[in-house]
């Protein structure tokens, strides 16, 4: 386990932000973290960052507390993208990286390969209020990245990209997984938690109210629906009935029709998400 | 590197390296020199084009007051006779007026009654209103003549002398006892440029360079990169490198401005021998030499040096640089602080509306207590930590005791402190709160919880 969080609480004057939350990134994962606006994702990142301190509750690196300085090997995106407009792009990177410990000409050597990656070379020496904005992100992405911290924390990162980049930031995210990073990611978009999630935490409420491997979870959501195909070109769905099972179904469905295929239906984590954080607000 | 010493290169380069600080660096001494210099000497070497003419009527017998009108840069005096000379009751001044300005162009017209010496009092027409130098200089001419005239009137011998040496100048020389009773002369007046200079400067400093660290903080904040920072760095360490990074900036600036003005001042200086050689020769011409020497050994002359030299300018200047520090850390840290609980500089008002209060309070009361820098206005305002900067400077070349001075800094140094730990307790709250806008007792509770 890389980062492990345990029975965290946090107040900010009588409001209750964080409540028994605990969650755990092992190395190599991508993490998400989700929950609809005013759930406490932000509040339980900062405390992660340790930029606010949780009122009880532990963060663990390793399985040792955190310390100041472990903060230093955390990469952060907050939601709210935020550089200095008047600074230049290459000075901006090279400024971030070096608070976070990095020599300057690692520093140097290591911005080069990235402004190279993202096609953002000739633009290294113009200032941040020259780029559009999803240049202006795609610099946040290497400012964050840069140090290649063993634990990246993303907070809406696909927000402001249009799909073609969209799809260029997927791939350095998997990329960065595939290099051993923990990533904690939190969002709204749930097909890219489909697409690239192993494990999810849902908030609601500053409470867990769903946590595990997305494909138990849409295993778990599921209504018992195929989707079947017919040899005379029809399609529909087909709701299991009570204690039936697939097997059963598709034999007797097979009689009454010529099936040419047939697939079972699994809840998108869209209709997860919806559902769980409804009966959640009920409770 | 160092996190703070990054901050502090950061916020230095950035601030050094923007157009409106290269801008105004530069242009300000060149700015204050053509307005406190060239431009005067220009408007001085201007003459108005045409001297006015000024139409004089003497109605005293052979009209002896005319005559004594000399002209001067702007006025030519024309006298005219009267044409109704014989019944000075008649006469009409406006129908004089206009006989002359048939023949020339007539600014103004004085009429100096008869039997001035008795009744001094003269008339001056005209269609426009009248240029106050005029008045002055018919004024004097007359004033002096009417006084010869009388003085002469009584007949006595050397009168003139007897009455100069009636009217005493009374001179004073200040002498300052030291420990050991040894004597050196003092002048208050010096004293009391020396130090309004030294407050006016810690004022405007600490209030530009505090509005500078405001707005700062507030673009970090709306950039929302502050959360990013925050995350790589301790907010006490990003507020202190901000502070640092900012007076480094305005110590750079006051640098350049005065090597600027010493370099202006030194090419006017050799322009102007260049322009005029007989000044470089006459330096150099060993009888002008020997009169400046003269000159030195001059009671009056080395009256002045000795007052410039009495001045204890060490100890001032250490004391100034103390207290300039101290009272920046102050005010600078609180400016920090009301900057991380707004979202645009334009709300932070409510917040540097009391600082501003204080500082102008503190620039006032010092100007007050030049009058009395002994009084208990003084001492009071100098110890309290919130204006001490500044009355401190006007107290400061009238040598005080070490004790008032030591725990006057005592205190501004403790409460400095004092205020920067309790700034950086709101600001680490402050610079993440967004969107409402906070009561000072909301900003009490972050200090209390943080």
């Amino acid at each position: 386990m890389y980062i492990e969080v345990k029975d965290v609480c946090k107040q900010y004057s009588g409001h209750v932000a964080v409540d028994h939350v605990s969650l755990s990134v092992p190395d190599g994962c991508i993490y998400g973290l989700l929950g609809p606006n005013g759930a406490g994702k932000t509040s339980l990142i900062r405390i992660i960052n340790r930029i606010t301190h949780a009122d009880s509750g532990e963060v663990l690196l390793h399985g040792r507390p955190m310390t100041d300085d472990d903060v230093r090997s955390i990469g952060y995106m907050p939601e709210e993208r935020g550089l200095y407009k008047k600074m230049k792009v290459g000075d901006q990177i090279l400024y971030l990286a070096q608070l976070r410990g990095m020599k300057r000409k690692d520093a140097e050597q290591a911005m080069n390969v990235w402004l190279e990656r993202f096609e953002l070379t000739e633009w290294k020496n113009k200032k941040l209020e020259q780029l559009s904005k999803g240049m202006a992100q795609k610099v946040q992405f290497i400012a964050t990245v840069i140090h290649r911290p063993p634990l990246l924390i993303f907070d809406e990162p696909f927000s402001g990209f249009d799909p073609v980049n969209a799809d260029i930031l997927k791939k350095e995210i998997l990329r960065l997984r595939d290099e051993g990073a923990a990533i904690l990611f939190s969002t709204h978009n749930m097909s890219s938690v489909e697409e690239i999630c192993e494990n999810i935490t849902l908030i609601n409420h500053a409470k867990v109210v769903l946590q595990g491997r997305v494909s138990d979870i849409r295993q778990q959501f599921k209504k018992n629906i195929l989707e079947v195909n017919t040899a005379d070109g029809q399609a529909f769905n087909y709701t299991l009935q009570n204690g039936e099972t697939m097997h059963d179904a598709i034999a007797r469905l097979n009689k009454e029709y010529q099936l040419t295929g047939f697939r079972e239906i699994l809840p998108s984590m869209h209709e997860v998400f919806v559902e769980s954080v409804k009966s959640s607000n009920y409770e | 590197m160092n996190k703070l010493l990054l901050i502090i290169q950061r916020e230095y380069v950035q601030m050094v390296c923007k157009k409106s600080f290269i801008i105004t660096t530069l242009l300000v001494p060149v700015l204050s020199i053509v307005l406190c210099i060239v431009l005067p000497v220009m408007l001085a070497e201007v003459k108005s084009e045409e001297k006015k003419n000024v139409a004089v009527v003497d109605q005293n017998p052979d009209a002896p007051y005319a005559r004594l009108l000399a002209d001067t840069d702007d006025f030519h005096f024309v006298g005219v006779t009267d044409a109704n000379e014989e019944d000075a009751s008649e006469f009409d001044a406006f129908s004089v007026y206009e006989a002359e300005k048939n023949n020339q162009e007539i600014y103004a017209l004085v009429v100096i009654p008869n039997r001035f010496a008795d009744n001094p009092t003269y008339n001056i027409y005209s269609e426009k209103s009248v240029n106050g130098n005029l008045e002055r200089s018919v004024t004097n001419s007359l004033q002096d003549a009417v006084r010869a005239q009388r003085i002469e009137s009584y007949g006595i011998d050397s009168l003139e002398n007897i009455i100069n040496y009636c009217n005493p100048h009374i001179q004073s020389t200040n002498i300052k006892w030291s420990d050991s009773g040894e004597e050196s002369l003092s002048s208050a007046d010096l004293s009391m440029i020396l130090g309004f200079v030294l407050s006016m400067l810690t004022y405007m400093f600490v209030i530009i360079y505090g509005a500078m660290i405001m707005n700062s903080v507030v673009e970090e904040k709306t950039n929302r990169i502050v959360e990013v920072i925050v995350s790589t760095c301790k907010p006490m360490q990003l507020m202190m490198g901000k502070i640092v990074g900012v007076a480094l900036v305005g110590l750079t600036q006051l640098f350049i401005w005065g090597l600027l003005i010493g370099i202006i001042g030194t090419i006017f200086g050799v322009s102007a021998l260049a322009a005029r050689p007989e000044l470089a020769q006459a330096a150099t011409d060993p009888a002008v030499a020997q009169t400046m020497q003269e000159l030195q050994s001059n009671s009056e002359m080395s009256k002045i040096v000795q007052m410039i030299l009495s001045v204890n300018y060490m100890q001032i200047f250490v004391c100034f640089i103390l207290y300039f520090i101290g009272g920046y850390l102050l005010y600078a840290s609180l400016f920090a602080a009301f900057g991380s609980a707004v979202d645009q500089a334009s709300d932070a008002s409510q917040f540097t509306a009391p600082i501003m209060m204080i500082m102008i309070f503190a620039l006032y009361a010092g100007m007050f207590c030049m009058n009395n820098p002994d009084g208990p206005l003084a001492f009071w305002c100098s110890m309290i930590p919130f204006t001490s900067p500044v009355v401190m400077m006007i107290r400061l070349p009238y040598d005080l005791p070490w004790y008032e001075l030591a725990g006057s800094l005592a205190l501004l140094f403790a409460t400095a402190f004092g205020i920067i730990w309790l700034s950086s307790r709101i600001y680490r709250t402050g610079i993440l709160m967004y969107g409402r806008k906070f009561s000072l007792k909301e900003i009490f509770r972050w200090i209390r919880n943080s």
